[in-house]
């Protein structure tokens, strides 16, 4: 039974997750101070907390997601709970309270916050299925998502709590709201826009402006997007090469083991290295939606997009700012930038789509690969005979 | 068929049929094409970012790659120390003194340390919160260049701020070169001083390396020794981080040093002549005057004075409003060195060019005498009188230059109506001041030298004042009217009769050495011209100056001096302005010769500016002068010699 849940393994899932997991080290690694010692390096650091996510993704992999059902409540729970604690007893860095710092480790919840989102979405959705179509239900649904969503606001962290509200409107979308119930609260937010820019806090309204005009400040936030987009467009067809490019190893490039890792590897790797990072992405974004439609629940099914819209939106977002086609809003790439939170938590998403794929049907293995191939075989046959 | 609608059924890539799957979980059909919706944009997504990543490393590859160079290049400029100047015996003129002063660069300054940092800055500079935060806002203007936020700040300030680098960021300290003048005054005018570029030069100087913020040679030797005092900058390239600190090295070049200039001048020298010529100054209210004394033999500038002078340290260290105005405002014009730059007329010490012409021109001859009746009327009716009302008789060149005997030399130069002289005429008049080296600049090496004027009819005639007149001639034989000298020029011709007739060019910079003390350049005397005399008409000239100081009846006895042979002459220069009481125009007094006679060392121009008759005011200056260079000993006070006139005492 073992050996043939793991043959079932989406070995494209992850294969593309350790493929993006490298390039990421990869970079970790040119940065690291050549004295850093075993864990002391940055790069060593990633590569130990990936094999132990690794290890917990194949594992999950083996268990039936359905479990998780059981958990949804008390995590979301718990999860408000530690986003309220952050707030009073976390450490604050950069003028922000977004974790707790325990010493060996760092805790950041809302990280952790967007697993038990995931999970907690996909329960409630999947149990609405019939009423989900009405207005209620998605307004409903809607104030339960604020709670992280404006905890997170105040910590204050705009950019995980957009990828927050990204990922209820894909799962809502998917579990069958009417569309239209998902466009009034999207109009309500932009009618709101003006208050909330009122509101606002100082960072955010100078990273919005910045966004549309990077150059205005080229010394604040601005410096940072036009330094990427320097750093980027240098890179050229084949980059300067691992470890080169006067950009990074200059300090010109900021943040650059996280927020603009990317900006690091374009400059390094070229177009090469940044068509490759984006088709990986969208490879791993693309299994998550198949594994989806394969799902065999809702549960399961809106499980996936969920860690599809997690991966689609972080990396959109991430990735934009890089290259200039999004604000400045501090989302790290997933499983590429270093974060430990992050990728744990990525990882950990993995292993929710490995489980739906390895759980997408009761009938065994090999009975479906042979429906699979006959089934496709009848499909050619069809076509190719024209008296079909 | 039927068997493919039951794989369908039961196959996964059925999925989009509901009811393929067992249980009744299975999620609905329009979820799995909303599922395939997102994954759908989710693909067009990535194309965008896809479509922008071939923007930025493709087509626009080449801009990015030119600002990452621009991001870490950087050529900084080494500057060689600027060179010093010293007098003749080896004594250093000038020092440079560092000063400190404090910079800022936008770039490195984040908004929110802005407040605490201007605020230290504030507190060690000494400048005010105010000041700086408008310095800081017209360095945001081009962020990444450092501007001037506080100029020679306090030597423990600048190593304050040093330390605390790391609080204040953005702020660095530079250390730059002024120019400190021992001997303020007694050399201002000849050394001058630095300052910053003028706004209009700024570019021409940077094409020539020079940093807009240096400070450059503004007037005197700092001036024209500009480029060899200051040498040729080096230059590092540097590879910078985005911190600005030196990651390495590309390549350098050394710096020339700039070369030490040593003068012709001696400071003790230029000291007692200044002071021998204020003493004389201080008897007479608003007293100016003018002492030029050179080698006759090399045209070296032995002293050069123009009194009322200035303190160039002033200068050099930021002239206040208040001491610019005071200076400006003195209608002596201290500011200007009148040696180089004052236009006078010469009076009667431009005789010597008249006499010249008509001697070599055959107008006369030297034992020809001409009857002075001590005026000279033209038949036109205009009077021209002689300084002697009773006239002087009949005079040879000899006496007319002893007595200078104004009629003489009307008649020589513009001819007389009455007798067949027919004169040299303005045209070879003027061939021969011109020969005599007036008209055009003596090429010192200083700046602002004025070229003077040789009238002439047609000069006349440009300017506007009318057609040209024997009476225009007659002035210009007798050095008034039109004509227009610079004490240096006056001197210069003296020292070039002296010596047997080679008109030098002034010589004030002996020679420039490198910093080892080595030669670097010596400048050679430098022969102008020869004068249009021959040798035995030169003896005659020199007999008559002679003659003018030594003889019973010259006019500049009090020229004399106990330790050597004067030569010289007088002169009066009137020039327009208000007449006193008995109704002579106001005059500029002057005396120029050479001593000793035999064998000139000394050549030299005296100018009292309206100082009266050049026997009284400027003679005796000249003395004080011969005394104390045979000697080496201050003469004694003008009002403690026996032959002292009260320059009160108009005669």
């Amino acid at each position: 039974m073992m050996r043939i849940l793991l043959l079932r393994i989406d070995w494209a899932t992850l294969i593309s997750a350790l493929a993006l997991i490298g390039l990421g080290i990869l970079m970790l690694q040119t940065t690291s101070s050549p004295e850093a010692q075993g864990l002391e390096s940055r790069a060593v650091q990633q590569a130990a907390l990936a094999g132990i996510g690794l290890v917990l993704a194949i594992s999950m992999s083996q268990i039936d997601y359905r479990f998780l059902k059981g958990l949804a409540i008390p995590a979301y729970i718990g999860g408000l709970i530690a986003l309220c604690l952050v707030l009073f007893v976390g450490d604050a860095s950069l003028g922000a309270r977004r974790w707790f710092d325990l010493g060996l480790i760092v805790i950041q919840p809302s990280e952790i916050m967007k697993i038990a989102a995931i999970v907690f979405f996909a329960k409630h959705l999947s149990e609405r299925r019939e009423s989900i179509r009405s207005l209620r239900s998605v307004l409903t649904s809607l104030v339960i998502a604020l709670f992280p969503v404006g905890l997170i606001l105040l910590e204050p962290d705009l950019g995980t709590a957009v990828v927050f509200l990204c990922i209820w409107l894909a799962m809502i979308f998917v579990a069958g709201a009417r569309a239209w119930h998902l466009v009034l609260p999207i109009g309500v937010g932009l009618a709101a826009f003006p208050f909330g820019w009122f509101f606002a806090q100082d960072y955010m309204r100078q990273r919005f402006v910045m966004f549309f005009n990077p150059s205005s400040d080229p010394l604040g936030a601005g410096y940072n997007v036009l330094q990427a987009q320097i750093s980027i467009g240098s890179g050229g067809y084949f980059g300067q090469g691992v470890g080169q490019g006067t950009q990074s190893n200059l300090e010109f490039l900021r943040v650059k083991d996280t927020d603009f890792i990317f900006a690091m590897l374009g400059e390094q790797l070229g177009l090469v290295g940044t068509l490759g990072l984006v088709l990986f992405f969208a490879l791993l974004i693309t299994q998550a939606i198949f594994i989806a439609l394969r799902a065999r629940d809702t549960f399961g099914q809106l499980l996936a997009i969920g860690v599809a819209a997690m991966l689609f939106t972080q990396s959109f977002v991430n990735i934009g700012m890089n290259v200039g086609l999004m604000p400045v809003t501090g989302i790290t790439l997933p499983l590429v930038s270093f974060g430990k939170n992050s990728l744990l938590v990525t990882l950990v998403g993995i292993g929710f789509l490995l489980s739906v794929h390895t759980h997408r049907t009761s009938a065994p293995f090999r009975q479906q690969s042979v429906q699979l191939v006959s089934g496709a075989l009848t499909s050619v046959r069809s076509r190719i005979d024209p008296r079909r | 068929m039927a068997n493919f609608q039951q794989h369908n059924k039961r196959g996964s890539i059925g999925y989009s049929h509901p009811e393929a799957r067992p249980g009744a979980g299975g999620p609905p059909a329009d979820g799995s094409r909303r599922a395939l919706i997102l994954g759908g944009a989710a693909l067009i997504g990535n194309a965008a970012l896809i479509g922008r990543l071939w923007q930025l490393q493709v087509v626009e590859s080449a801009k990015y790659k030119e600002q990452a160079l621009r991001n870490r290049a950087r050529t900084e400029s080494i500057h060689p120390v600027r060179g010093l100047i010293y007098d003749r015996n080896g004594e250093p003129l000038v020092r440079n003194i560092p000063i400190y002063s404090a910079w800022l660069t936008a770039s490195k300054l984040s908004a929110e340390r802005e407040t605490p940092v201007l605020s230290n800055v504030a507190t060690l500079t000494g400048e005010s919160l105010q000041e700086l935060q408008f310095k800081l806002d017209q360095a945001k203007q081009s962020p990444t260049k450092a501007i001037q936020i506080a100029d020679a700040i306090p030597r423990e300030s600048a190593l304050a701020i040093e330390e605390r680098q790391h609080d204040l960021p953005g702020i660095s300290i530079r250390t730059a070169i002024r120019r400190s003048y021992k001997h303020g005054n007694t050399f201002g005018h000849i050394i001058g001083f630095t300052g910053p570029i003028p706004a209009e030069e700024v570019s021409a100087y940077q094409e020539r390396g020079v940093l807009f913020d240096e400070h450059i040679g503004r007037s005197g030797l700092e001036k024209t020794l500009q480029s060899e005092l200051r040498g040729r900058d080096g230059a590092k390239r540097l590879e910078i981080d985005a911190f600005g600190r030196t990651f390495q090295e590309v390549s350098s070049q050394t710096p020339v040093v700039g070369s030490n200039a040593v003068l012709t001048l001696a400071v003790n020298e230029q000291n007692a002549v200044r002071e021998i010529l204020a003493r004389h100054l201080a008897l007479r209210k608003q007293g100016a005057g003018v002492v030029v004394v050179l080698r006759p033999d090399t045209g070296e500038v032995v002293a050069l004075v123009s009194l009322p002078d200035y303190d160039n340290n002033v200068f050099a260290k930021g002239v206040s409003n208040k001491d610019y105005e005071l200076l400006a405002s003195d209608p002596r014009r201290p500011l200007i060195n009148h040696a180089i730059s004052g236009l006078y007329p010469p009076g009667s010490t431009y005789k010597l060019v008249a006499a010249s012409g008509a001697l070599e021109s055959r107008i006369i001859l030297p034992e020809s005498n001409i009857k002075c009746d001590g005026q000279l009327i033209l038949k036109d009716g205009w009077a021209f009188n002689d300084w002697l009302p009773q006239g002087h008789g009949l005079v040879n060149l000899e006496r007319a230059i002893a007595e200078s005997c104004n009629i003489y030399f009307y008649n020589v130069s513009g001819g007389n109506p009455y007798t067949n002289l027919t004169g040299l005429g303005n045209r070879r008049l003027s061939e021969f001041e011109r020969g005599f080296g007036f008209g055009t600049a003596t090429r010192i090496d200083l700046p602002s030298e004025a070229a003077g004027v040789v009238p002439t009819s047609g000069w006349k005639n440009d300017a506007k004042l009318g057609p040209w007149v024997t009476g225009d001639t007659y002035h210009s034989a007798i050095g008034q009217g039109l004509v227009q000298v610079t004490p240096l020029q006056i001197a210069n011709m003296y020292a070039a009769i002296g010596n047997g007739g080679r008109l030098m060019r002034p010589k004030i910079v002996d020679k420039l050495l490198n910093p080892e003390g080595q030669i670097v350049k010596t400048f050679q005397p430098e022969l102008l011209g020869k004068l249009p005399v021959s040798h035995s008409h030169l003896r005659l000239l020199q007999r008559g100056l002679l003659q003018a100081v030594n003889g019973s009846s010259g006019t500049g006895t009090r020229a004399q001096s106990s330790y050597a042979v004067v030569a010289g002459k007088t002169g009066t220069a009137e020039y327009s302005g208000q007449r006193d009481p008995e109704g002579r125009l106001p005059s500029h007094a002057w005396f120029s010769g050479y001593a000793p006679a035999s064998k000139p060392e000394y050549a030299f121009a005296v100018l009292v500016r309206d100082g009266g008759e050049g026997s009284f005011a400027a003679a005796p200056i000249a003395r004080d002068i011969v005394d104390y260079l045979m000697t080496g000993q201050m003469p004694p006070l003008p009002q403690d010699r026996p032959d002292f006139v009260s320059p009160d005492r108009r005669l």
